[in-house]
This record gives structure tokens, C-alpha cells and sequence, in this order.
């Protein structure tokens, strides 16, 4: 029949996307990231830095919409690498119950990555994203506020404001509202992510749920009050390699290593501020860090 | 015209006797006194509407019945019980005295040649495809399957081997209808089947087609029912002549007594007939 | 940059991307055609169940396929891979239009063919295989073609559950508000569909039977 003709033709065609596919580099490494500037910004450290150190081609995966889109690019070779946070793998990816003890964290992600994925989970770059309750400068002082339970005592002076994720997340404000006793004025705002600081700033709201790392912390008189009964879960940013990449190129992970405690927090918020606040290019900013600690 | 073409008909189909028979009439013996084919007080019903009332005669071997009436008289139905396309409602229908519904109906189907109207030839096989559907089911060897095709084709006049590999849509209505024929008669069957076999071609096509077909079953001594409501089709290929309506058989004449017969309804057909001749200008 | 640049420069990547969503779209098609025939040829044979084939298929249909994709996520062998889960929801939705277009292609089959072919003794079987599937395997291949380009474009959402592709280019660049990261992946991925309408079509036209 006229069909069994056309099958050799797309047999052809198919080996011939086959061969391409696969000659496509086995050498070429490929960095993922999600989509934001400060995921964006240590995919390009991770990057730049295994160009300098391996002579190996890199190419940008960046933007990828979340940690299960990560995953599952890491899970079908997509691509090599990229930075997740230890809380996030723990429930998003592996579904485990949330726990407090960075190291116990670490471990569980460590090991159960291991097992279930075939990936390797490298020791934290050094900082922790983890969320941050926020107050303005001045009210720190005057009050004396050092801690999320100094801060509760003025709760019910004060109006919160806060992202539609912390709402909504189990981990959030529920938890952190029963856990300290906050009680506040009245409901908490809802906010986009954005608006929050500013409103901090502008005194619509007087407390708010940021990330530890966000840039306009290291900007403006802002302060973060330290989370004494340590209700937030760890977000340690580790990077995750696939073990078959680390097999044909053990390079890779050397080099990825050598990021590791490199980061502080206080140096990761400054990094995103030039990225968010000063609109620089995350590249560059990217290459003044790693020359910056000599990783060049 | 129409007699220059009878002429030519039957010198054809003489041309065709004068060969050595392949298809060997078989010779009578004691077990064909029995009916070939058998209806005893068949009935059908249809959603409440009875399409067959009471129908019951035979056919012996060897005959040519043919079932004339007009539309919607159950001619069709009464046919399709045969080869088991329909089944009684009650009564029982016999072929080669056997009950229809004992028979393995794709036996039954394989062993009756059957014709339909608008021929349902095969749009994507050959002419020579189509022919040999049977026999090549019948797992027959390939070049008995050649030989049978060409014999067909010569049988229904389609000479030389510009028809083998033609497909449908390449014929006219006239050979496509002599293909169904060749088709029909490929394995051989003793028994034809035939549903207004002629009634989709122009009228000088079919009476070529009548009296080559006259000839040929004269030839052939195979037992055929015919359902036709053209009375010169049944006066020219039938042994005998079955009137049917509304759902019964009103009686079996032999041709002779179909012209004289003073019956009400033969006596109308007979009308016709001659209206029409007359209208020709012929005596 | 130009486009042009864009894509030159990219085009290992851009290919890589094309070379995944075909494997989606393929492996996708082979199941769509390997349940959605038996199952239009049963509907064929058995009028009763046409109402739940066909009713089922359009509810798959009618589901929005961003949700459908979403729906899977939980279910526990899909959820864990994603190209799984995609090419379990794209199958769904190839469905109909096969499903449809083999009865469809059946039940077409000129009446006096069917009847000739029973009435001289084809079993059903050989009726199917020798009459009723080659006649109608032009209409099949038409609903082949719908699902095939249908599955293309859903395809590209695909990506937002992870499972790769080209839409994969789609969401970075409208995530970076990135214009040449989107037609990246929005134009392999129309010129994908117009191909393969293009010589499905041709093969179509070349099995027509003639009447």
C-alpha cells in the first residue's frame, strides 16, 4: 500500500532528529533557573563559574516557571543543574512534613534526593531565603525590637501587610500568627509582592513578610526581626547536579563545590539590589561576585 | 437497432457455447426432484409492519424463479432469506433442504451467487480483484484464481486484458454490471441470487444484458431466483413466474400462462407490456 | 538582535526544543490512533456505546487543557514525571477527532459495497479489514490530521506543567517579557503545525478512493 512507501521515509527522518539530538553536545552543560532575579543571578554565578573552571560550553535555561518545571527538567536531562532552597525541596518536591533544623533538613533533601532522583544535593552557597518579618528601622529602635516576640507585645497597635503566597501557605502566616500569638489590629493587607516594602516604607502598613534576601533590605532603613522560636523552615540554597552529568564530567561538581558558604545573606540582598533596584544586568553582576572572591 | 443487438447478442453467446463447457451441467438425478430452495408459510415483521405474509413455494433445480411485483412488495425481503441476510419471523426457509438458520450462514453465502441492484463492486480493488473475492477467500490457488478470472470475464463478454486492471470508476454501468455477474458466478455456486440486476442501466444496456444472461443460464443449468418489477424481464429470463404484493405470493405462472392469464394483477402487467410495445410501433 | 540572529545564534537549543516536542506530539499520536480506531470501529459495531465513547471523548475535549494537565498532577504515577502527564492529558484530547472520523469513515462506506460484501459470504472481520478500513482510510486520516495539529499547538502548554518543549520558550520569554524568546518557540511551533497539516493532508488526498 501506498503508506508503507512513506514509513522508510519517516524512519529516515526520525534517526536523523536522533543523531542530531544526540551528538548535540554531550559536552555542552546546561543551568536552569526560576523565574526570578535572584535565582536568575546564582544561575549565572553557577554558570560563569563552571565556564572558568571546565572550559566547558554552558548554555542559560533561565526563567523556568517553578521548582516542579525544575525538577522535571532535571529529571529528563534537560538540563544539568540549578539552585534550589532546602525548605522548598523538602515539601514542594518531596512532600515531607516541614521541619526547623537547617542540618536535619539538609540531611533528609540530601539523602532522599539521592535515592528517589539520582541527584546530588551540594553543600548551601552560604545563604538563607528564607521568609523575613520586616519592620521599619526607626521603630526597631525606638521600641527596642530585636525579635518576632518583642514585636508581638505591639501587635495589636499595628496593621501587617503581607504577599497572597504567605497568606495562603501552610507555612505562613496561620502558623506564624498562632506560634507567637501575633494578634493585630485588624486583617492583615493583602499586598502584591512588590508594594509591599513600599508601603512599609510609607507607613500604610507597619509589619511584612518579605524573603531574607530581598534587595531593598540591604537599601533602606529596614529591619528584619529575628525568628526566636524559630518557626520558619530553612531555605538554604543549595545546587542540585544530576549524578549522570556528574559522572561524565566530574569537573562539573568540583566546580559547583568551590561556591559553596561563599554567599552571605547580607551579600546576596546587596546583589539583588543592584539587579532589582539599580536595574544592572545580572551577568555582570554575576562576574564582579565571582572576581570579587577570586573564583575567576 | 434493438434487434441488431439481439442478433448480435445471441451470436455471441453462441460464439461462447461453441466452446467446450468448463461449467459442466451437472446431470439430473434422483436428489434433484428435491426443491433446491424451500418457503413454508414464511412470515417477516418489521416494527410492527408484517413485510412477508404467509409466503411459501419452492424452486427446483435448475429453474429461474422470478419474483415480480411491484415496489415494496417484499420481492427484496423474500430474496434476502435465502442467503440469510434476513431470517423469518416464523415459517422456515430451506435451501438445498437444509433450515437457514442451521446452516453456518458464511458457508451458506459462500456457496449462492448474489447480484444486487447498484452491483457494490469494490471501489479500491481491480475488476480483476473484485472477481476473484471468493475464491481467493476460498484460499484457492493463485493461477486456478487467473484462469477463473479471464473464463469470467470471457462469460460476461468483457474481453481482453484491457478490463483486468481496471478499477470501477473506469467502467460504465453496463460493465460494472457484467463484473458483478462474473463476481457473483467466480466460486462456482449452484444457486444465483439476483436483486433487480438490470434495473440501473439505460434500456438498451439491459436488454442486451437480458439476453445474454438468457443465454447464459440456459448454459450454465445453475437455479436462480430473479426480483424485478420489468414484466419483459420476467417473461424473458424466467422458467417461471412469481406475483407478488403487499407481502404475499399471489401465484406461480409459467410464462405462457402469465400472457394469458386473466387474474386481475397479471392481467394489468400484461396491459402494460403491451402499451409499451405499441408505443415502440412494433408488432 | 534581530530575529534572524536570535534564532542562528540559539539554534541548538531552539532545535533541541522542536526535537522534544515532536517526541511529545509523536508518542502522543501513537496512543491516540492505537485506542481512539479500535474504538471508532466499535462504535461502529456496537450503536449503544457510540453515546459514552463519544461523550466521554467530548468531555476530555471540552476540558480547558491548562486544567486537564493540572488535574493530572496529583495522580501519583503521572504526576511524577511530566512528560508522562502530558502526553497521558494530549492523548485525551487526540481522541475525538479520531474516534469520530473512523465511525464516521466506516458508516460511510457506500451501502451496496457493505451489502454486496456480506451478502457474498465476507465474514464481519473481513469486511472490516478488507472493505470497510481501506475505504475509509482517507476520513481517518483527516481526523489524524485535526488531532495531530490540535495536539501541536495544546502541546506547547504542556510546558507549563514541565513537561519541555517549545512552549517551554513561550513562558521564559513571557516571564522575561522577552519577544524573541517567545517567537523562539511560537514560530517552529506553527511552522511544525503547518507542516504536518501539509503532508497529512497530501497523504489524505492520495488515498481518496474514487468512486
Amino acid at each position: 500500500m501506498r503508506l508503507v512507501r512513506a514509513a522508510p521515509a519517516f524512519l529516515l527522518l526520525s534517526l536523523a532528529a536522533c543523531l542530531i539530538s544526540c551528538s548535540s553536545e554531550r559536552n555542552t552543560i546546561v543551568v536552569g533557573s526560576k523565574n526570578f532575579s535572584e535565582q536568575a543571578l546564582l544561575g549565572e554565578i553557577v554558570a560563569q563559574h563552571i565556564e572558568a573552571r571546565t572550559h566547558l560550553p554552558v548554555t542559560r535555561r533561565f526563567y523556568l516557571a517553578g521548582s516542579y518545571i525544575c525538577q522535571q527538567a532535571l529529571l529528563a536531562a534537560r538540563i544539568d543543574t540549578y539552585v534550589e532552597y532546602t525548605g522548598t525541596a523538602l515539601t514542594a518536591i518531596l512532600h515531607d512534613p516541614i521541619e526547623k533544623d537547617p542540618s536535619a533538613v539538609f540531611g533528609r533533601v540530601k539523602s532522599e534526593y539521592q535515592r528517589r532522583f539520582g541527584l546530588d544535593v551540594l553543600p548551601s552557597l552560604g545563604f538563607n531565603n528564607t521568609f523575613a518579618i520586616v519592620i521599619r528601622g526607626e521603630d526597631a529602635r525606638r521600641l527596642n525590637l530585636k525579635t518576632i516576640s518583642d514585636a508581638a507585645l505591639h501587635a495589636p497597635q499595628w496593621r501587617a501587610g503581607f504577599g497572597y503566597e504567605f497568606m495562603e501557605r501552610p507555612d505562613g502566616y496561620e502558623g506564624l500568627a498562632h506560634i507567637y500569638g501575633l494578634r493585630f489590629a485588624e486583617a492583615p493587607r493583602i499586598l502584591d509582592l512588590g508594594l509591599l516594602y513600599r508601603a512599609l516604607l510609607e507607613k500604610q502598613v507597619d509589619l511584612v513578610a518579605g524573603n531574607s534576601t530581598d534587595g531593598l533590605l540591604s537599601a533602606r532603613d529596614l529591619v528584619i526581626l529575628a525568628d526566636d522560636k524559630r518557626y520558619f523552615p530553612p531555605y538554604e540554597a543549595v545546587p542540585i547536579i544530576r549524578s549522570e552529568t556528574e559522572t561524565r564530567h566530574p569537573e562539573v561538581r568540583v566546580a559547583i563545590a568551590e561556591l559553596a558558604g561563599k554567599i552571605s545573606d547580607e551579600e546576596m540582598r546587596k546583589m539583588n539590589f543592584e539587579i532589582d533596584g539599580q536595574h544592572r544586568d545580572a551577568a555582570d553582576v554575576a562576574r564582579e561576585f565571582l572576581h570579587a572572591k577570586q573564583l575567576d | 437497432m434493438l434487434g441488431v443487438l439481439d442478433v448480435l447478442a445471441s451470436w455471441r453467446a453462441r460464439q461462447f457455447l461453441s466452446r467446450p463447457p468448463r461449467m459442466t451441467p451437472r446431470t439430473l438425478s434422483e436428489s434433484d426432484r428435491e426443491p433446491v430452495i424451500e418457503f413454508r408459510h414464511v412470515h417477516y415483521t418489521l416494527s410492527n409492519r408484517e413485510l412477508l405474509n404467509d409466503v411459501s413455494f419452492s424452486v427446483a433445480r435448475g429453474e429461474t424463479l422470478v419474483l415480480l411485483g411491484r415496489s415494496g412488495a417484499g420481492k427484496t425481503t423474500a430474496l434476502k432469506m435465502i442467503n440469510r441476510l434476513l431470517v423469518p419471523s416464523s415459517g422456515e426457509v430451506l435451501v438445498e433442504g437444509k433450515l437457514t438458520t442451521e446452516w453456518d450462514p458464511i458457508a451458506l453465502r459462500r456457496k449462492i451467487g448474489y447480484v444486487i441492484q447498484d452491483i457494490g463492486l469494490f471501489p479500491h480493488y481491480t475488476v480483476t480483484q473484485n472477481i476473484s473475492l471468493i475464491p481467493r477467500l476460498e484460499r484457492w490457488p493463485a493461477d486456478r484464481v487467473r484462469e477463473r478470472v479471464k473464463e469470467m470475464l470471457e462469460t460476461v463478454g468483457l474481453h481482453g486484458k484491457t478490463f483486468e486492471h481496471r478499477y470501477p470508476h473506469q467502467l460504465s454501468g453496463g460493465q460494472r454490471q457484467r463484473v458483478g455477474v462474473a463476481r457473483a458466478l467466480a466460486a462456482d455456486p449452484d444457486i444465483l441470487l439476483m436483486d433487480e440486476p438490470f434495473g440501473a442501466l439505460d434500456p438498451m444496456t439491459r436488454g442486451e444484458m437480458q439476453n445474454e444472461f438468457k443465454a447464459l443460464e440456459r448454459h450454465l443449468g445453475k437455479t436462480v431466483v430473479i426480483v424485478t418489477h420489468d414484466v419483459g424481464e420476467a417473461l424473458v429470463l424466467g422458467t417461471r413466474i412469481g406475483l407478488m404484493e403487499a407481502g404475499k405470493l399471489a401465484r406461480v405462472y409459467s410464462p405462457h400462462d402469465f400472457v394469458h392469464a386473466s387474474e386481475p394483477m397479471a392481467a394489468a402487467y400484461m396491459a402494460q407490456l403491451r402499451v409499451y410495445d405499441e408505443a415502440k410501433g412494433e408488432k | 538582535m534581530s530575529p534572524i540572529q536570535f534564532f542562528l545564534r540559539h539554534h541548538r537549543e531552539i532545535l533541541q526544543a522542536t526535537l522534544e516536542h515532536i517526541w511529545l506530539v509523536g508518542l502522543t499520536m501513537i496512543f491516540a490512533i492505537a485506542i481512539g480506531v479500535p474504538l471508532g470501529i466499535v462504535v461502529t459495531r456496537k450503536p449503544w456505546l457510540s453515546k459514552p465513547i463519544l461523550g466521554g471523548a467530548n468531555i476530555a475535549e471540552t476540558i480547558p487543557s491548562l486544567a486537564l494537565f493540572g488535574f493530572l498532577l496529583p495522580v501519583p504515577w503521572l504526576g511524577g514525571r511530566a512528560d508522562r502527564l502530558a502526553i497521558a492529558a494530549l492523548t485525551l484530547y487526540a481522541l475525538l477527532p479520531i474516534i469520530r472520523n473512523t465511525s464516521a469513515g466506516i458508516t460511510g462506506v457506500d451501502r451496496a459495497v457493505r451489502e454486496a460484501a456480506r451478502g457474498m459470504g465476507m465474514t464481519d472481520r473481513q469486511i472490516l479489514f478488507q472493505v470497510e478500513l481501506p475505504l475509509s482510510f482517507s476520513t481517518m486520516l483527516a481526523g489524524i490530521r485535526i488531532a495531530t495539529v490540535l495536539t501541536i499547538g495544546i502541546a506547547t502548554i504542556a510546558a507549563a506543567v514541565g513537561a519541555g518543549g517549545l512552549g517551554e520558550f513561550i513562558f521564559r520569554g513571557l516571564a522575561m517579557v522577552n519577544d524573541q524568546l517567545i517567537l523562539a518557540g511560537a514560530i517552529p511551533a506553527a511552522l511544525l503545525a503547518l507542516a504536518a497539516d501539509f503532508v497529512l493532508g497530501a497523504l489524505e488526498r492520495r488515498l481518496r478512493p474514487v468512486r
